[in-house]
């Protein structure tokens, strides 16, 4: 396997997400503006902002979801989507972006468990299919990963049988089995209702600490309590890019203020 | 004068010994349901093509896609299967010669029917099949993407199972058509139900009663057939989560959305 490894400067193997001046329309909106950010391993980052700021759709451009307009982004020091073609973006084949997203796991809003499926089975379906596991193998790394979330006993109910919240959690299980180096969660827990949302955040934070995570989320609790940096994003752009603890205290930007007047309560 | 319906040829020729066991009924009422399953069968896989050409990015394959659902269903199927085994033959493009294994002989007009009736069908299951994998949320498309599934994996294991339910009860009703749309291949001169009786009444002159009878027939393999699509539905209902599929009486009487009657529609 040859992947074109363009790592950028002062990579020492500690940076996971490398993002270089990404643009992005659709059509004539400019949803991404010049959007650099730098994820290192192990690290959580929690990205914030208003509905319509891009922040899901940055998340999206992370594992080539969606197509960007100009810039870089690299993880683990591999361009994602694209070849460079001296200096010109060509888009990947689809065998080596189906490859470059298998390394990376993503969490969806809506979760997105495959109806048809067992809990196991959902979780299996990758490792078997993409990454060759035997069916045994996956299956006991399977139901390892459903005990880890707390739900062992659901190995066999099909997603319409579990609740918001348990669905949640086996579809965080099923990215995680195929062993990504990153995980995405795009806004995982804003289609829960509010009594579901906790045991959702649980596995998360556990997870914080192991794998490096890029979280688009309003959930400030788990903020404080999971993440390294916060970044608040608004109208395409990074407006501040630093610790909770620090973002809370003293925002510096007026529209970082106002955001944060109206989720904090 | 009065015309008298004769029963004993419709009795002779609806139930055995002298009909059903005649060589050529008995011959063409098999062909009629071989041709159907073999037909409705190619028909899902051309439908299948096309629809995944429709909705390819690539533009050649929505263009062939496209012009190939135009045209057939634009054009009757009578005048495509007419084309296809007299027109090719002609132009020596294929004459559709007879393919033997060892006693079983198909013939080149049956061959060119049921590819007739294959690709036209095949036009008419790419709306189908189409609809069936629109219906499916594009998240799921999405999430088997993120997992490093391609396009072509994440069809088949993830947006195909799922849209095989949506496409299962149309589908029916397509076989259905299907099994009544092979007596078009009369007029090729295929070995088919409505052949055989054609045949029989060239030689006794007795339409009233000939008809009747075949008519019969085509009755009896739909309602047969309507049982078993009402036992496919229920079982994938029941496993899916599907709505309750119409019941017996509804599915043979009608009531739901009309299926197409054969000569029009196809």
């Amino acid at each position: 396997m040859s992947q074109p490894s363009f790592a950028p400067n002062g990579n020492d193997g500690s940076i996971v997400v490398k993002a270089e001046k990404v643009n992005k329309y659709f059509g004539s909106l400019h949803v991404l503006k010049d959007v650099s950010l730098t994820v290192r391993k192990n690290e959580t980052v929690i990205v914030i902002g208003p509905s319509g700021s891009g922040k899901s759709t940055f998340l999206r451009c992370i594992n080539h979801l969606e197509k960007i307009n100009s810039g870089h982004i690299y993880v683990n020091g591999h361009l994602i989507g694209y070849l460079d073609r001296n200096g010109k973006l060509v888009e990947d084949s689809e065998k080596n972006i189906a490859r470059q997203r298998a390394e990376i796991g993503m969490v969806f809003q809506r979760f997105n468990l495959f109806p048809h499926l067992t809990a196991l089975e959902n979780i299996i379906e990758a490792p078997m299919r993409v990454r060759k596991t035997p069916q045994d193998a996956a299956t006991a790394d399977g139901e390892r990963l459903l005990a880890r979330v707390g739900l062992a006993d659901k190995r066999d109910k099909y997603p319409s049988q579990l609740s918001g919240g348990q669905q949640q959690r086996v579809a965080i299980a099923r990215a995680l089995a195929m062993k990504p180096s990153l995980m995405l969660f795009d806004e995982p827990t804003s289609a829960l209702d509010p009594e579901m949302i906790g045991e959702v955040l649980d596995v998360m934070k556990e997870l914080a600490h192991e794998v490096t995570m890029v979280v688009v989320s309003h959930e400030m609790g788990f903020a404080r309590a999971a993440a390294n940096r916060i970044v608040f994003m608004d109208s395409g752009t990074i407006i501040e890019d630093t610790t909770p603890d620090d973002l809370f205290a003293n925002p510096r930007e007026e529209r970082t203020k106002q955001f944060l007047s109206k989720i904090l309560h | 004068m009065m015309y008298h319906f004769d029963w004993g040829v419709f009795w002779n020729y609806l139930w055995p010994p002298s009909a059903l066991q005649g060589p050529l009924i008995r011959t063409c009422l098999v062909v009629t349901i071989a041709v159907s399953i073999v037909a409705q069968a190619l028909g899902v896989v051309f439908g299948l093509f096309a629809a995944l050409g429709k909705t390819s990015k690539f533009a050649p394959f929505r263009i062939i896609a496209d012009a190939y659902i135009w045209y057939f269903r634009g054009t009757p199927l009578l005048v495509q299967m007419a084309l296809l085994f007299f027109g090719f033959g002609v132009m020596h493009i294929y004459d559709f010669p007879d393919i033997i294994f060892g006693d079983l002989k198909i013939s080149g007009a049956i061959q060119a029917g049921a590819l007739a009736l294959a690709i036209n069908e095949g036009a008419y299951m790419a709306e189908i099949v189409r609809a069936g994998i629109e219906a499916i949320e594009p998240g799921q498309m999405e999430a088997a993407k993120s997992l490093g599934m391609t396009y072509g994996l994440a069809m088949r294991r993830i947006v195909l199972p799922q849209a095989a339910k949506v496409i299962v009860p149309p589908l029916g009703n397509e076989f259905n058509n299907m099994m009544k749309t092979t007596s078009l291949m009369e007029i090729i001169s295929a070995n088919e139900l409505f052949y055989a009786y054609n045949q029989v009444n060239a030689r006794i002159f007795k339409p009233f009663e000939l008809f009747i009878a075949v008519s019969i027939y085509y009755l009896a393999m739909t309602t047969v057939w309507s049982f078993i699509q009402a036992r496919i539905e229920a079982s994938l209902g029941e496993r899916k989560g599907i709505e309750k599929a119409p019941g017996m009486l509804e599915r043979i009487f009608g009531g739901g959305p009309r299926t197409s009657p054969t000569m029009g529609a196809h």
